[in-house]
């Protein structure tokens, strides 16, 4: 660039350097025209904008149960609060006066706010009414101070109901970025089951009150008066359809055991008994939650937090066996008359898969009478993987069942895939047969136990559980019914008796389930038992009644119980007869299952019959 | 460089440079905190401090590099920086959800801002060659190419502000380096098109024509007069393509420029807000903290490109202009020391380094002031954000650099 004799010349320098000064005069003469022409307009534009908007939050719905009865309301609470920004400090004598605040506290969280200084500060919980109409007189001497409406929930309750009800607490900050907009810290949310589930129809609306702000962020007036303020709209209120007694009867039968009774309408769908054991006492969630109770619950090896109704998921064991009994005859893989021999055992895949017995030839209503093992293994090597899960999942076997609560398992229905997935090419066509007596990696809720008992019980539709019958809006003052969700399964009404005989017989015939037996009405069921080496075995047992109309379907399952027929059943038919037969029982007695026995009459039919399934 | 330890580098110092940077920076964090303060935002403010302290970091780490170190290194850098460029087109997506941004350990990082000074360098470097000749229209082809690679790959972002500091250097380094004015005008005539472009069509193709045929009076050169049309053409009707592919919320800043009436709600809210923040804030300012439009938060994503509205609001006009001539200062002491520099490669990389940080000055206080369309350009030192921050930075290092060793190697 010889030829360049302007190369960084002073002239050059000069144009650059003068751009730049002149863009900055520019900037500085618009800063005159903003700042100083047009200031007054501004000025007052900035204090026009300064509406601040003041969040109200709206009354919780109530919840009732299937009585009509009051069982978890709201328990106002008033918390005086200091706007650091606005506080005056030859103010707080009178304040001391009045409501005997602790001095030190204010400073201190007075101070201490310093620059969030907008964001009122709490000072003084748990206010009288009293004390508020007090802070109300003296408003106008007390600029800064107001209070704050928290509420806590107050339970009415008989029974527990802690897992189906779930609990309302502060709401944490990852929830604060999953819910979204509506919400900022300090909200109360429900947590868990119903609470969580219909939140946006417990919480209400949150209201908005604007209020001018002068220049200074000091509340001048409410804005235009109030005319643009918008109310705060209560929560709507839910009846449940959860029978306290029954619920209360099945607690205290599970207080001293661990896991979960389903009880279910199968007429509806709606859940009378949701109970899971060890539970926890909801007045210890409400409101300030200790740190010793918190850390109890917590660390508990029962784990009383964990909802075993619908989050744990065991093998179902001879339960599952009307599934695989329902899909081979829907699918005429056998017919009711159809026998397959049990010589005791079932060599397969270089094993030998056992039985209870030999129960030489049995058709499929003596199979589930009897829980033979082997008419299983070979039935659902017949019906094979694909049949194993379209069926399953009719019944809501590994998914969900839609259940209004907000935590669910699916459990587990193997598919071929998951097997291939899960050992690669070590697994055997065995896997398979275990899935045929409910044993191995096949996992269901007692939740979805119950369910598809009800829907075996009213001859082949599904209702998607539900604990809640109806909506009050307190707006409107409109109680609304929640619609039933149900759905006719593609099975026969034929292949359903057959499955409803086998389950009567095992009850009233020669089978495992005599202790499931309820005096003056018909009972039908099944037993499971589920393997859980190699600790005790869990106790399964479900069953319907009456068996004509049934009006209850029943799931429980005792953890580490043993066998379905002599743990499980008499708990199912202790909750049988109290609802069919209600009157106030004191269960505590029963401890065990050989105190419950007693209570429902046993004949002895088969002696000789090994009790197991 | 003689003597031991820092002193020496102390002593070199300049310090009209230096001292203006230091007090932005103060200013910038004391804004960033007024603005965020309230609230969860806070960690903006604790973030800032960390890229305060990085920038400083990497403004001393320039300091040490050896003499001529930039000279020899620019077409390295540059070339690192394509290749960043790149790589953000390619993975910068899938990264943060916005292209253009690499994210590491929860910070974003943006290679576009780095890369203009690597060009900068790059451009320096090949003007600043011997064999290169300004008459030359193939050499002048190269340089152009230096600038419209990074251009490019930033626009494809698509970042329309970024890309236009691109030419802004560019046409000032060319004008340092001694360029024939006819030749400048014909540089600047693409920006020219393409913000012709996003108002009307019409307006674009009569500015088109209008400079193509200037062209062919002076040089009556017709080839290139047509070559030269045609190259206007296509950028202004690609400018047009890539603001109807631009995203809804830059779309909508540039209609509200034009037309700010029309949605003082949503899309013009910004700028009104920021002008009755600055407008209200009046002689003395309203104090400290004590800004109701900032505090209030009525200017939203205040502490990025509308920072200068915190200083403006809070200390009044007598904080604005105090402000402004610290960045007066600053580039005016920039350009005397690229007029007094030996040599013609530390002389441009210094006249395009303060090109650069006064455009981003101008443009993002004139954003605030509601005087320039909102194109989303931080404010060097002061507003939130890493990548350019430590970019201006580091400009100021290389300046501070090319000062220090000015006679030459010692």
């Amino acid at each position: 660039m010889m030829e360049n004799l302007e190369f960084a010349g002073r002239r050059r320098a000069y144009i650059l350097g003068g751009l730049i000064v002149f863009s900055l005069a520019l900037l500085v003469i618009r800063l005159v025209d903003l700042q100083f022409l047009q200031y007054e307009s501004f000025r007052s534009t900035a204090e026009k904008n300064s509406i601040r908007q003041q969040p109200k939050s709206p009354l919780r719905g109530n919840m009732y149960d299937r009585d009509g009865a009051l069982i978890v309301e709201n328990n106002p609470s008033y918390t005086l609060t200091i706007t650091p920004f606005e506080f005056q400090w030859h103010t707080l004598p009178l304040l001391v006066r009045l409501f005997d605040v602790d001095t030190n506290l204010v400073r201190y969280r007075v101070t201490r706010a310093g620059i969030n200084s907008f964001d009122p500060v709490k000072i003084l919980p748990n206010l009288s009414f009293a004390q508020v109409s007090l802070l109300e007189e003296n408003r106008t001497l007390l600029p800064g101070v107001g209070f704050l409406i928290e509420s806590t929930r107050r339970y009415n309750l008989d029974a527990r109901m802690a897992h189906l009800l779930g609990y309302t607490k502060e709401i944490s900050p990852t929830l604060l970025r999953t819910l979204g907009e509506y919400y900022q810290p300090g909200d109360i949310v429900g947590f868990n089951g119903i609470e969580a589930y219909y939140e946006p129809i417990l919480r209400g609306r949150k209201g908005y009150g604007y209020h001018t702000v002068n220049a200074m962020g000091r509340v001048v007036e409410s804005f235009e008066h109030g005319r643009s303020d918008i109310p705060a709209r209560e929560g709507a209120d839910l009846f449940l359809s959860i029978d306290q007694q029954l619920q209360r009867y099945g607690e205290q039968i599970m207080r001293n055991r661990r896991g979960a009774i389903v009880a279910m309408d199968p007429r509806n769908g709606e859940v009378l008994a949701f109970v899971s054991a060890p539970d926890y006492d909801l007045n210890d969630l409400s409101g300030k939650i200790s740190p010793e109770v918190w850390n109890g619950l917590i660390g508990n090896p029962a784990k009383p937090m964990y909802n075993r109704c619908s989050m744990a998921a065991y093998p179902p064991g001879s339960t599952f066996k009307m599934l695989v009994a329902v899909a081979a005859l829907q699918e005429g893989i056998i017919d009711p008359d159809t026998k397959i021999h049990c010589p005791g055992s079932y060599p397969l895949a270089g094993k030998d898969f056992r039985c209870h017995g030999a129960h030489g030839n049995v058709g499929v209503v003596a199979a589930l009478e009897y829980s033979c093992n082997v008419f299983f293994y070979k039935l659902i090597f017949k019906l094979g993987f694909a049949n194993l899960q379209k069926y399953g999942a009719l019944f809501h076997f590994g998914r969900p069942t839609g259940m209004d609560i907000s935590n669910e398992s699916a459990g587990i229905v193997p598919s071929e895939e998951y097997y291939n997935r899960r050992y690669g090419t070590r697994w055997n066509i065995g896997y398979l047969v275990n899935l045929g007596i409910g044993q191995g990696e096949v996992n269901t809720t007692p939740l979805q136990m119950a369910a598809y008992t009800a829907a075996i019980a009213n001859g082949g539709t599904y209702y998607t559980p539900h604990a809640v019958r109806k909506v009050r809006d307190r707006f409107r003052n409109q109680t609304t019914d929640i619609p039933v969700k149900s759905e006719k399964l593609p099975i026969s009404r034929e292949a359903m008796s057959v499955i409803q005989r086998g389950m009567l017989r095992v009850v009233h015939g020669g089978g495992t389930g005599y202790a499931a037996r309820v005096s003056g009405v018909r009972v039908a069921g099944k037993t499971g038992t589920a393997q859980n080496p190699p600790n005790p075995d869990h106790a399964w047992f479900v069953g319907y009644a009456p068996f004509e109309e049934p009006t209850i379907a029943v799931a429980v399952i005792v953890e580490n119980g043993g066998f379905g027929g002599s743990t499980a059943a008499p708990i199912a038919a202790a909750m049988i007869r109290q609802y069919l037969y209600p009157q106030r029982r004191e269960a505590s007695s029963v401890r065990d299952s050989t105190e419950v026995a007693p209570a429902v009459e046993i004949p002895v039919v088969h002696p000789s019959h090994p009790v197991a399934d | 460089m003689k003597g031991r330890g820092i002193s020496p580098y102390v002593r070199r110092l300049d310090w009209m440079i230096l001292a203006p940077v230091l007090l932005l920076v103060a200013f910038g964090l004391l804004a960033i905190f007024s603005a965020t303060h309230n609230a969860e935002l806070i960690v903006k403010f604790q973030k800032q401090i960390f890229w305060a302290a990085l920038g400083i970091l990497s403004l001393l780490l320039v300091l040490l590099a050896p003499p001529r170190f930039f000279h020899y290194s620019a077409y390295l850098l540059y070339g690192a920086a394509l290749l960043l460029l790149s790589l953000v087109l390619v993975f910068g997506h899938t990264v943060s959800g916005n292209a253009g941004w690499f994210g590491i350990g929860g910070f974003g990082v943006q290679p576009s801002e780095f890369a203009k000074i690597a060009t900068i360098l790059a451009l320096a470097r090949y003007l600043s060659d011997r064999t290169t000749s300004l008459r030359s229209l193939p050499d002048i082809g190269k340089a152009i190419g230096i600038v419209a690679l990074p251009w490019l790959l930033i626009f494809m972002q698509p970042d329309f502000g970024t890309g236009l500091v691109y030419w802004v250097f560019f046409i000032s380094m060319l004008f340092w380096s001694g360029a024939e004015m006819l030749l400048l005008i014909v540089m600047l005539s693409p920006v020219l098109v393409a913000v012709l472009a996003i108002i009307d069509l019409w307006y674009f193709i009569l500015a088109t024509l209008v400079v193509a045929g200037l062209y062919y009076i002076v040089r009556r050169n017709l080839g290139f007069a047509l070559i030269f049309f045609a190259f206007n053409l296509s950028i202004g009707f690609g400018v047009q393509y890539a603001y109807e592919h631009l995203p809804a919320y830059q779309k909508a800043r540039i209609a509200v420029f034009i037309d700010p009436s029309q949605a003082p709600l949503s899309a013009g809210w910004n700028v009104i807000q920021s002008k009755v923040a600055v407008g209200s804030g009046g002689l003395f300012g309203k104090g400290y903290l004590q800004g109701t439009q900032t505090q209030l938060r009525f200017v939203p994503e205040q502490w990025t490109d509308f920072i200068f509205c915190v200083p403006a609001e809070e200390f009044g006009f007598i904080g604005a202009v105090i402000i402004l001539l610290l960045y007066g200062l600053l580039f005016i002491r920039g350009l005397v020391i690229a007029k007094n520099l030996e040599l013609r490669f530390a002389s441009l990389v210094v006249a395009g380094l303060v090109a650069m940080l006064a455009f981003h000055v101008v443009v993002s206080i004139g954003m605030s002031l509601g005087t320039i369309p909102v194109i989303g350009i931080p404010l060097p030192f002061m507003s939130y954000g890493g990548s350019f921050f430590i970019t201006s930075m580091v400009a100021i290092g290389i300046i501070l650099h090319a000062w220090m060793y000015r006679t030459g190697m010692e």
